[in-house]
């Protein structure tokens, strides 16, 4: 399945003036216009939304244009199918890490995450996975909580050995 | 001779063993990322910034300067060794750096690429001393409708002379500008932009967008390509080094103009990734006929190495001494700043001269520092290359997340760094640019509020930003840098199509 760069560049334009059409409905609530103190909360956000959308709008028009100028362009590929699917296989255990990290600490999230990559995408024998994922943690143990004394988001399984 | 006085003051400061042994660690830091693919020089003095809160401001500006230098110097050894651009501003050096690694001559391609990049890095420094102070003192004229044109003209800036398409830029802009308004406004106390999300008041930080946009972005990139290594031999052999030090004299105008370029596009919002392009360009350019680029010439290596770092150096000016970072490392250094509680801008110099004098002696030593480095750890750093992607990407992963979730604790930022990753791998690949939206992100407080205090100033007319010549000017010219590079675009395609009729 390749992803072809005019559709990319329609959705990624839909995406920035969406956020500058939504900063500037958020900003109406908070009074867009002036008051004796000077300009309300909103007004900044209100115009700067506005120049978002506008501009989002108007890159998307330019892309099309030069699209019907250059008509090879709308051939051009974004992503191959092998590079999507490359991407699939490293972006989703990294979205899954961050559930897990969430739930049951960034310790405990960084050492299955590493130990899963290295056994199943770096085919590394489970053993050294295992011991790659746990060394991780315990270098992040030290270098955070012991040298910089800096605490990380901890879980159940910390919590039940007593590391806070 | 004022500035001399006080750049010897600011070597007193640098020279203790303590700042020394900072250098060294920033330095061999900075070069871990910046040979890291998918973690470059902002990524990593934003992930270092929060180790840094314990430390007073001086020695942590040491330690992340140093770190930027490193990671400068460390684009260039993989981009040489194995085409791999560490740092976007390294791209530029693969053109004719690897090609003459692999015509059997790594040792001459990395002496050519350090010692340009340390001369290159030298000059920037020397600017910056000289300059410095005059730039202090024109800045103190400054009021907030002054300001606010300096902010705009940087905005301006990176539409008007980016190599991005100007509606891109603005819409890169805009959103940085849009992220920095997220959360409690810190002139009326109102909640804006949070939607009804709690996690969502503290704003969003910048550190955890830069690291969603370079880290998990360009890692994606990475992944994207094929995320393969292709290692040449790094043995450094000295009687090569000497040789090729001793051959830079025949490059001698390369180097001068590539400065020159460096210094100017480190100045102005440019960036060192912008300068390392444009000075390779005018280096192929000035070149005689039937001189064949990208098959391993000097000139190649030597011209994107300098303007790259005299750049990196250069941006330190704006951002100490009118607060406008005019790099994307710039701007996160200047966060950390102002995290420590310095603002930066014409003040800094008067109420901290110790904290600017000594980064600026600094950065004579850790660039010093640096080129003896990374010529003794080349083969180090080529050996950490060979550990396999499927170890590295994921660590660096990791490292990513962790550092995010240190800047404010909570689990939230986990998120915003997977949403920011995407994005920044999507603009990437679409040619939007970054560092607007980094910066505007930086200085959209400082802008906002400049332009609230202008308009109270004015009762609301927008006519104090030309009411006396000094910010007339500042908006004028920031004006013309918008207007002026689409006016003789469209002059010369007008022209085009009318050589084109009358062919016909």
């Amino acid at each position: 399945m390749h992803i072809r760069r005019i559709h990319m560049e329609l959705v990624a334009a839909t995406l920035t003036a969406g956020i500058g059409l939504l900063a500037a409905t958020g900003s109406l609530d908070l009074g867009v216009g002036w008051e004796s103190s000077g300009p309300q909360p909103g007004y900044f956000p209100f115009y700067v939304g506005l120049i978002v959308l506008l501009a989002s709008v108007a890159s998307a028009a330019q892309t099309l244009l030069a699209l019907r100028r250059h008509g090879q362009k709308r051939q051009e590929i974004f992503l191959e199918a092998e590079q999507v699917r490359r991407l699939a296989s490293f972006f989703l255990p990294m979205a899954i890490f961050v559930v897990v990290a969430i739930q049951l600490g960034l310790y405990v999230g960084s050492a299955l995450y590493l130990f899963y990559v290295a056994w199943r995408q770096g085919r590394y024998h489970p053993f050294a996975a295992v011991f790659l994922g746990l060394g991780f943690a315990v270098a992040l143990y030290l270098i955070f909580e012991i040298v910089f004394q800096i605490p990380l988001h901890k879980g159940p399984l910390e919590n039940m050995f007593g590391v806070y | 001779m004022g500035n001399f006085g006080l750049l010897l003051d600011g070597f007193q400061i640098a020279l203790t063993p303590y700042h020394i042994m900072l250098m060294v660690v920033g330095v061999m830091l900075g070069l871990i990322v910046g040979v890291l693919p998918g973690l470059g020089a902002p990524n990593g003095v934003s992930l270092l910034i929060p180790l840094t809160f314990s430390m007073d401001p001086v020695s942590a500006i040491i330690l992340l300067a140093s770190m930027y230098w490193g990671a400068l110097f460390g684009g260039a050894t993989t981009s040489i060794l194995f085409n791999i651009p560490g740092e976007p501003s390294s791209v530029a050096t693969t053109f004719d750096g690897y090609p003459m690694a692999r015509a059997g001559q790594p040792t001459r391609a990395l002496t050519l690429a350090f010692m340009s990049a340390g001369i290159g890095a030298l000059a920037g420094v020397v600017v910056i001393t000289l300059l410095s102070s005059w730039a202090a003192g024109f800045a103190l004229r400054f009021g907030a409708p002054e300001y606010f044109a300096v902010y705009f003209l940087a905005f301006c800036a990176f539409v008007g002379m980016g190599s991005a398409a100007p509606l891109k830029t603005v819409v890169s802009l805009g959103l940085g500008l849009l992220f920095s308004t997220v959360g409690m406004d810190t002139v009326t106390g109102s909640l804006r932009l949070t939607f009804g999300l709690d996690v969502l008041i503290g704003g969003i930080s910048f550190l955890v967008v830069v690291i969603g946009l370079f880290g998990i972005g360009e890692i994606l990139a990475t992944v994207q390509d094929g995320h393969k290594f292709r290692g040449l031999s790094s043995r450094i052999d000295l009687r090569d080094v000497l040789r090729t030090i001793a051959e830079l004299p025949r490059y001698l105008t390369t180097v001068i103009r590539s400065c020159a370029v460096g210094i100017w596009m480190g100045i102005t919002p440019g960036g060192p990734t912008a300068a390392s392009f444009m000075s390779y360009g005018i280096a192929r350019q000035c070149s005689k006929p039937g001189q064949a680029f990208g098959s391993g010439r000097a000139e190649g290596i030597v011209a994107p190495e300098t303007a790259d770092h005299s750049a990196g150096t250069c941006a330190m000016l704006p951002m100490l001494a009118l607060g406008l970072p005019s790099s994307a490392t710039a701007a996160v250094m200047m966060g950390g700043l102002m995290i420590w509680g310095l603002t930066p801008g014409p003040m800094l110099f008067t109420t901290k001269p110790d904290f600017v004098w000594g980064l600026i002696a600094s950065m004579y030593v850790s660039n010093i520092v640096g080129v003896i480095l990374v010529l003794a750890t080349v083969p180090m750093f080529a050996a950490l290359l060979r550990i396999p992607f499927s170890i590295i990407g994921p660590v660096i992963v990791a490292i990513c997340f962790v550092g995010a979730y240190t800047v404010s604790s909570e689990t939230f930022d986990l998120w915003l760094v997977l949403v920011f990753g995407v994005l920044g791998f999507v603009f990437n690949k679409l040619e939007f640019p970054i560092a607007p939206l980094v910066l505007a992100m930086v200085l959209g407080h400082k802008a906002e509020n400049a332009f609230h205090q202008s308009m109270i100033i004015s009762d609301g007319s927008l006519g104090v930003f030309f009411s006396n010549p000094l910010v007339g000017t500042i908006t004028t010219l920031a004006l013309a840098l918008v207007v002026i590079p689409q006016a003789v675009k469209l002059l010369s395609r007008l022209r085009r199509r009318g050589a084109a009729g009358s062919a016909h």
